[in-house]
């Protein structure tokens, strides 16, 4: 959105490619605007949210916006594939911008396949777009602070959470005063979202993480057992909870596969996203006119993915020749809100690094990929092989080449991998075109190169 | 569209309201369980965004239709899908 305000500002025809039916993304994800209620996020929150949505709905009478539309393929030439309902299209634009977000990482665990375990940020969506809780009694799991922000949006939203289970007390962010100074406006919603799970009397278990889901046509109960600094589970500490909801996060994942496609270097951090396209400071890729902004450049959230937006915007409307000298002074301000967020950011970082051990969660004949039910059982028999790449287990056992695309698996599998082998695979899997199902209806009503 | 209608899940009648999606209709009323997998697994909901496309089921006759990004509209008609038919 920041991208798109900033481009129009300067002159550019923009064209927005909207997955979702209304603007906001994520983490300022709107509900349809029939459905009554209120928002469960902290007002500070829901203030930026407003400010910024406010901002586009200016603009946005003077851009194309494509609401429910993807780009299921793009290549080196720019071309961008689109489909929107039952038809396609091809785009030509003198530059893209890339701002496709994160996805939610799982360590898969024997039962997550069950109805009712779900991503914390998929409960946290249904909640915050459909005002509808997901789920009666609830435990949530996992690590950074998106747990805590379900438990107590679902609260306050009238539900009941029996467990929170977080990996690492998000207490280790105070050894980072200075971050959390940096931050203080993030921090201070923290603390109310801690107050209000503390005042419902929420049972936490820190230490915690689910080691098995019980259920027959959904989900019933879940046990959670306490691991070690390394990761490994310690005997004799599993609790069996009842619930019909499991939310979990491990943290994120870039949407990186259409920077990939479009043949941009990638790069690997785990713990900013996993892939990602290498850029520079004004969310240049490798590729001339193919800009990445936001979490899917480097998880860093949504404050940082605004300022972000804003000086990728700016330097995707410039032409090259202008010089990122003048591009740097212009954006100065953007450019500091950015530095500063930073700061904070590097401190939430901490509470996301899982240990290697963790993954131990996946015991062998749990499925790690979910579209062609692949076990880990499976996996390992291929790389005992020899086939370490993501792309030779791919072929070997069918991991990532379902539905979603690898967009599940991908990254637990990378991770398998460097526990089972002790590398981590150098290249991610190579995505193919499409990124997504498209229907044939769709493709054979594919319109002409448009020169956007 | 009126601002609540009803849509069939399994031929069973569920009330939803305008701008729910068909995944968020069925989760309020505890349904969880949209698809029976090849290997026959019960599958529902699970990023709730469209990216997973494990809640994928059989809307108006169409099959691998994701019930989390299809909005609930009056009279549609839902079933749980099994394996690969609608």
């Amino acid at each position: 959105m920041a991208a798109a305000i900033e481009a129009v500002r300067r002159g550019c025809r923009v064209t927005v490619i909207d997955d979702a039916q209304r603007p906001g993304g994520q983490i300022y994800r709107q509900a349809h605007p029939a459905l009554e209620g209120q928002e469960h996020a902290e007002p500070a929150e829901v203030a930026r949210k407003h400010a910024l949505i406010e901002r586009f709905e200016h603009v946005v009478g003077k851009l194309d916006y494509r609401a429910g539309a993807s780009v299921y393929a793009a290549f080196p030439n720019g071309e961008l594939h689109i489909a929107e309902g039952e038809r396609a299209e091809v785009l030509r634009p003198d530059a893209t911008i890339l701002a496709t977000g994160v996805r939610e990482l799982a360590i898969p665990f024997p039962g997550w396949t069950l109805p009712g375990v779900m991503f914390a940020g998929g409960a946290q969506a249904i909640l915050k777009s459909h005002r509808v809780l997901p789920g009666t009694r609830a435990v949530i799991a996992g690590c950074g602070p998106l747990p805590l922000v379900v438990a107590a949006q679902l609260l306050r939203a009238g539900g009941q959470v029996a467990a929170l289970a977080i990996l690492r007390s998000l207490g280790g962010m105070l050894a980072q005063p200075l971050s959390l100074w940096r931050g203080r406006e993030i921090v201070r919603e923290g603390f109310r979202y801690a107050a209000t799970v503390r005042r419902a009397g929420v049972p936490r278990f820190t230490g915690y993480v689910p080691v098995r889901a019980r259920g027959k046509e959904q989900l019933e109960a879940v046990v959670l057992a306490r691991v070690d600094a390394e990761g490994r589970v310690v005997a004799g500490t599993e609790r069996e909870m009842a619930c019909d909801l499991l939310a979990i996060n491990y943290g994120f994942v870039a949407n990186c596969e259409l920077a990939a496609m479009a043949g941009a270097r990638m790069r690997r951090d785990p713990l900013v996203g996993g892939w990602l396209p290498a850029v520079d400071a004004f969310g240049r890729t490798s590729i001339p006119g193919l800009f990445a902004a936001g979490d899917g450049a480097e998880l860093r959230g949504a404050l940082i993915a605004e300022a972000d937006g804003t000086i990728v915007g700016a330097a995707a409307a410039t032409a090259a020749s202008r010089g990122d000298a003048a591009l740097t002074a212009e954006l100065a301000d953007a450019i500091a809100r950015r530095a500063r967020h930073l700061e904070f950011q590097k401190a939430v970082r901490m509470t996301l690094a899982l240990p290697a051990e963790l993954w131990r969660l996946v015991t062998d004949d749990t499925i790690v990929c979910r579209c062609e039910n692949v076990r880990f059982g499976e996996i390992k028999s291929a790389l005992a092989g020899g086939h370490h790449s993501l792309n030779a287990v791919k072929r070997n056992v069918r991991s990532g080449m379902g539905w979603c695309g690898g967009r599940t698996c991908l990254p637990a599998i990378a991770s398998l991998i460097e526990l089972s082998t002790g590398s981590a695979p150098t290249e991610m899997m190579t995505p193919r075109p499409l990124t997504r199902p498209v229907s044939f209806a769709a493709l054979a009503r594919r319109g002409k190169v448009g020169a956007k | 569209m009126p601002s609540q209608f009803t849509f069939s899940f399994e031929g069973k009648p569920v009330s939803a309201r305008e701008g729910q999606s068909v995944a968020a209709a069925l989760l309020a009323i505890g349904e969880r369980c949209l698809r029976i997998d090849e290997a026959g697994n019960p599958k529902g909901a699970v990023c709730g965004i469209g990216a997973c496309w494990e809640c994928r089921c059989s809307i108006d006759g169409i099959p691998d239709t994701r019930a989390c990004m299809t909005p609930a509209r009056p009279g549609m008609i839902v079933r749980r899908q099994l394996g690969l038919d609608a």
